[in-house]
């Protein structure tokens, strides 16, 4: 691949500019030019239309104008821009074709973008891919306007963030499939994949930008200058985050998405505190947040309920996190010193006995409390006072659903416990953790009292988990053994790992990843597992330090010895954490 | 008292499956000290790979006994071949990685190969196997102990494969480099060994004992299911552990162990927690203990060697 | 030309360059030495001579073949024997079975005369041969380790600082042996702590400090440098 790519670039020469910058006229030319000839594809493929399919080309084909000025990481960047160019006026291209029903269906317009795209693509080839010595970031110059466009920067940034998430939920699947659907070995339908195409355009226009920006070294550039003002980026975060259901015209769809982002995330920040901060890796976190979920399932009133008996909410959720912080001090105290991938699979078996028992509580095969299979149903909207979550609400001229509600709350948790994990790693704690994480000998040995510290971070972890599932369990409503599987364990760390361990933005942002890729690409639903399988395996192996690494993580990851060829790390080097 | 030995009986064969699998994972922990976490499915694996062959590849009417050999061959075809390509494209770029970061790949690999057969591989699930050997034919042990055939195969067939193992790692050249690379890997290079080529036979024969355990399985219980690796694969483990992880021996003796307690707890442990519905939370249980009192296993010492 | 050529070799852990360009010759049956406080490279150098470590850039030849992109296990076969720091002799497998590990990329039947010229260099080792390694003494350990060593019928004998940690009456029984090898013409590359009686043994003598040579020469001439004598034989 490499051979042939190095020859392949030695035949095309100096030649590969002009050819990308040639075929990027044209895929402008043919972006602003209709597609479509007939108006059930997406938006009637307007320029403007929603997802992107003909704005996507159009603005990755402008990045090419880099080439007219040289600036560092141009020629990787529009490398990547004419890659995902292709790809995005492709998919398209065949979307239009399949859907109308043939390739007449397709318009001028759409050829001409595609054979655009794929000269843009064969120049951009040619272009070096070598990456420029790496610079610091660059900031704005010192001038009195700096401050302000700083705080503009930041505030900024959020708000982009914001609108690309909202955008991405609104793209609804687009149901122009025909009646015969092919399915490709029972997982694969290709109706389900075209209604899907428009959000798969946003999601490659939404890759490729960012690739872009990373390679000329905007992203760097810009987290730079948000790290600067982080009152200005957590203020308008929340501000973001709090304004997101008046944007939704009382539909509740996105918002009920949104608030199962917002407690998987939740889940993953605190996972991340025992894997990400103190380096224990815990394969049945779920279990700790079922416990908090049947907590509030039995004793919120429901008429399922085993145990007759209705706390108030604001005692149930730290009843529920009391509880399972009791658990991780009952399973970490005797566990806890072993070591890493032993304590792995304990907290595996941890979570299998959960489930088994949770399954068999149910009169016949165990004492009766959970219901068995059917777990406990019907809990009861939240009420807090009284307020009921349950109710709609109008404000400000702008209905809000009761799913609204349910967002709310679990913006608050989510705060809640990124405020905690943020605290903690700036502490003398967070720090113990990390040392721990490093080298537990050498931290034992300056008196750090490593038993203690895991047991401490475990048990946190189990104790979000628990009021996590507590609110969970009234916005989903019921509790089941199915909910609390391995595989959910496996999906949080996944999350973890591949937004970034030890990071607060990388939880989140995996979190979204994994929970929204398969709600929106319904034709992944039955393969999600199995791509998430190799995804998994492709992050270790290319990305072990995850899509928003920590500094510190990423030197750890890339410092490999000089002896990459050895067959085990020098002494001290084999327990530290991933 | 019967009802005891015909239980001992049951735990033995139970057992028999655990240790196979067992063997796998202690002989990669043992030399790499990865928990192959995808190691269940490729038991699973084995047993898809010798129903694929008597469904697809076998002639109608092929003799019992020359379809069985033939089915285990195209188990361990299979077996082999997912367990070379993930040595080769999971876990060896990874060498000297983090100690965490392979075990995450294990993960995916396992979760990969679960839904890849789920996934694609035709019909329903669970997958019916056909019944080679008559699983209403019994042997009689005496004082009306009773074993049937497939399950007398299963433990016949366990008891070589280990026998076989141990004897080719004790006796063997290549057995010597696997002992010393387990040992010490930088002086097992230093000895001429090439321990790539020696972790990969690790993994080889660990596939084809799994196979094995695959194919009894399938004759045993009558069905496949994609999903059937996971929990053995963690039983399995839990032997491996049991016995002590890097020790052959232990694996075996952990394999037994495991099955009879599991056996016996769910016949004899307290009401309400005895019957099927908690067989599985007992294993778990055995398994937590485990690491908690004896994480060096009954045998082990190779954990204390080389910690 | 030399037996063992290294040229201006660096090796790196990491970001972390444990040997700066460091240059020595080591000629058939000569005793060279590598002295130095730790971290100086030493055993960097050798690990990297038989293949466990790769250089950033650097050459080592061989008899005037490139030895650096060779695998570890390769080397062995071309004639180079390492005895590692710490000894590292199989804890779990008798003595026998780690002498006959040192013969691993040998054949044939020549294996069982050379473990009995084994025995009869160490006869404590025959005593112990069906004993577990583990369980042997510092001193008996560091036999073997040579023991193991000299079974592959090497050309090239590098020893790792074989009288780290042992008891001085030890020290001399191990420093007779490599001057008992030496008459009999083995090529040793010997890298020890222990500078004067290493370096009254060797031919040639490099003094390595912070991955690189510093000073080299002969052994008795080094012997009688006076920085030598002041930093590594502790004289003021």
């Amino acid at each position: 691949m490499t051979a042939a790519g190095s020859s392949y670039r030695r035949a095309v020469g100096s030649q590969a500019r002009v050819v990308a910058l040639a075929g990027a006229v044209l895929l402008v030319v043919g972006s602003v030019l209709p597609w479509a000839r007939f108006s059930g594809f997406p938006g009637k493929m307007t320029l403007a239309g929603p997802g992107g399919a003909r704005i996507g080309p159009l603005l990755l084909a402008l990045v090419a104008a880099l080439l007219l000025r040289q600036v560092p990481g141009s020629a990787r960047a529009v490398r990547a821009a004419s890659t995902f160019a292709f790809l995005i006026t492709g998919l398209t291209v065949f979307f239009i074709g399949y859907s109308g029903g043939g390739a007449d269906y397709v318009n001028a317009g759409a050829w001409v973008a595609l054979a655009g795209a794929l000269v843009y693509l064969l120049g951009g080839l040619g272009l070096d891919p070598s990456r420029p010595a790496s610079s610091p970031p660059r900031s704005l110059p010192d001038a009195p306007w700096a401050l302000p466009a700083e705080w503009l920067l930041t505030a900024g940034s959020t708000a982009v963030a914001l609108y690309v998430f909202v955008h991405g939920l609104g793209i609804q699947s687009a149901n122009v499939g025909r009646p015969n659907d092919v399915v490709i070995r029972g997982a694969i339908s290709i109706n389900a994949l075209t209604n899907d195409g428009e959000f798969l355009a946003f999601l490659l226009l939404l890759i490729g930008l960012a690739l872009v920006a990373t390679r000329l070294g905007l992203l760097a550039d810009l987290s730079a200058i948000t790290k600067k003002h982080p009152t200005v980026f957590l203020a308008a975060g929340m501000i973001a985050a709090t304004a997101f259901p008046f944007t939704q015209n009382g539909n509740g769809y996105a918002l009920r998405i949104a608030a199962s982002i917002g407690v998987f995330a939740a889940a993953a920040v605190g996972l991340n505190i025992v894997v990400g901060l103190a380096g224990l890796l815990d394969l049945g976190y779920i279990a700790f947040f079922g416990v908090g979920a049947y907590v509030a399932a039995l004793v919120s009133g429901s008429v399922t309920s085993t145990i007759h008996t209705h706390i108030p909410f604001v005692f149930v959720i730290f009843l529920g996190a009391a509880v399972a912080g009791l658990f991780g001090i009952l399973l970490g105290a005797p566990t806890l010193r072993l070591r890493g991938d032993y304590l792995a699979i304990v907290t595996l078996g941890f979570g299998e006995i959960f489930r088994i028992t949770a399954n068999n509580l149910d009169g016949n095969s165990g004492p009766s409390l959970t219901n068995g299979p059917n777990g406990v149903s019907n809990i009861p909207d939240l009420t807090i006072g009284s307020f009921s979550f349950g109710d709609n609400h109008h404000f400000l001229g702008v209905d809000l659903p009761f799913q609204a509600n349910y967002y709310w709350l679990e913006i608050v948790v989510l705060v809640v416990v990124m405020t905690a994990f943020l605290r903690l790693s700036e502490s003398r704690i967070g720090r113990a953790w990390v040392a721990i994480r490093e080298d537990e000998l050498a931290a034992a040995a300056t008196g750090i009292n490593t038993t203690r510290l895991k047991l401490l971070a475990f048990a946190l972890g189990a104790t979000l988990a628990g009021a996590a599932g507590t609110v969970d369990a009234h916005v989903v409503k019921v509790a089941t053994p199915d909910s609390f599987t391995f595989l959910e364990s496996a999906l949080l760390l996944a999350a973890v790992i591949l937004g970034g361990m030890g990071t607060v933005p990388g939880a989140l942002v995996g979190a979204t990843i994994l929970y929204l890729i398969p709600e929106k690409l319904r034709f992944l639903q039955d393969l999600r597992l199995l791509v998430f399988g190799v995804v998994l395996v492709l992050i270790m192996r290319f990305r072990p330090e995850g899509l928003i690494p920590s500094s510190r993580r990423k030197r750890e990851f890339h410092d490999d010895s000089g002896g990459a060829d050895a067959l085990s790390m020098p002494p001290g080097h084999g327990e530290h954490m991933a | 008292m019967q009802t005891f030995l015909q239980q001992l009986v049951n735990g033995v064969v139970l057992g028999a499956t655990y240790g196979l699998v067992a063997l796998g994972y202690t002989m990669v922990y043992g030399i790499v000290q990865l928990i192959n976490f995808a190691h269940g499915e490729i038991y699973m694996l084995g047993g898809f790979g010798a129903l694929f062959t008597y469904t697809v590849l076998l002639p109608g009417g092929t003799p019992v006994v020359l379809a069985l050999v033939l089915m285990l061959l195209g188990g361990m075809v299979v077996s082999i071949t997912a367990a070379l390509l993930m040595e080769r494209f999971a876990y060896r770029p990874l060498r000297g990685a983090p100690r965490l970061a392979p075990l995450i790949t294990a993960l995916g690999v396992s979760i990969f190969l679960q839904e890849l057969v789920r996934n694609f591989y035709p019909a329903k699930s669970p997958r019916p196997f056909p019944q080679l050997v008559d699983p209403s034919h019994q042997f009689s042990l005496g004082a009306s102990v009773e074993i049937s055939a497939p399950r007398l195969l299963t433990v016949v067939v366990a008891v070589i494969g280990m026998v076989a193992l141990s004897t080719f790692v004790r006796r063997s050249r290549t057995g010597r480099a696997m002992q010393a690379t387990a040992q010490d890997p930088d002086t097992a290079r230093l000895m001429g060994i090439d321990t790539d080529r020696i972790i990969v036979t690790a993994f080889v024969l660990g596939a084809a004992l799994a196979a094995v355990s695959g194919l009894a399985s399938g004759l045993q219980f009558g069905t496949v299911d994609p999903r059937m690796g996971f929990l053995t694969g963690v039983k399995a483990f839990t032997a491996a552990v049991l016995g002590g992880i890097g020790n052959i021996s232990g694996a075996v003796l952990g394999g037994f162990t495991l099955g009879i307690v599991e056996v016996m707890a769910t016949q004899y442990a307290p009401d309400p927690f005895s019957g099927g519905a908690w067989k599985d939370a007992w294993a778990f249980v055995v398994l937590i203990l485990v690491l908690v009192f004896r994480p060096s296993g009954l045998l082990g010492e190779r954990v204390a060697a080389r910690a | 030309m030399s037996m063992l050529e290294v040229r201006d070799l660096r090796v790196a852990y990491g970001a972390i360059e444990a040997i700066k360009g460091i240059s020595l010759d080591v000629d058939e049956g000569q005793v060279v030495t590598l002295i130095g406080t730790n971290g100086a490279g030493k055993t960097t150098t050798l690990r990297t001579v038989s293949g466990l470590l790769r250089p950033v850039s650097g050459e080592i030849l061989f008899d005037g073949q490139r030895l650096d992109t060779v695998k570890a296990h390769e080397i062995v076969k071309q004639g180079i024997a390492h005895s590692p720091e710490g000894r590292r002799i199989f804890p779990l497998m008798t003595v026998e079975e780690n002498l006959e590990l040192g013969a691993y990329t040998r054949k044939g039947d020549s294996i069982a005369k050379d473990v009995g010229a084994v025995f009869d260099r160490f006869p404590r080792l025959l005593e112990r041969r069906a004993q577990k390694a583990g369980t042997l003494s510092g001193g008996e350990q560091q036999m073997l380790a040579i023991g193991r060593a000299l079974m592959s019928s090497p050309r090239l004998l590098m020893l790792d600082e074989p009288s780290m940690g042992l008891s001085p009456i030890m020290i001399q029984l191990i420093f007779e042996t490599i001057a008992e090898l030496k008459s009999t013409g083995t090529t040793i590359l010997l890298v020890e702590q222990n500078a004067s009686a290493a370096l009254a043994l060797a031919d040639v003598g490099y003094v390595l400090e912070t991955g690189r040579v510093v000073l080299s020469g002969p052994g008795k001439e080094l012997l009688k440098d006076e920085n030598v004598r002041k930093a590594y034989l502790g004289e003021d």
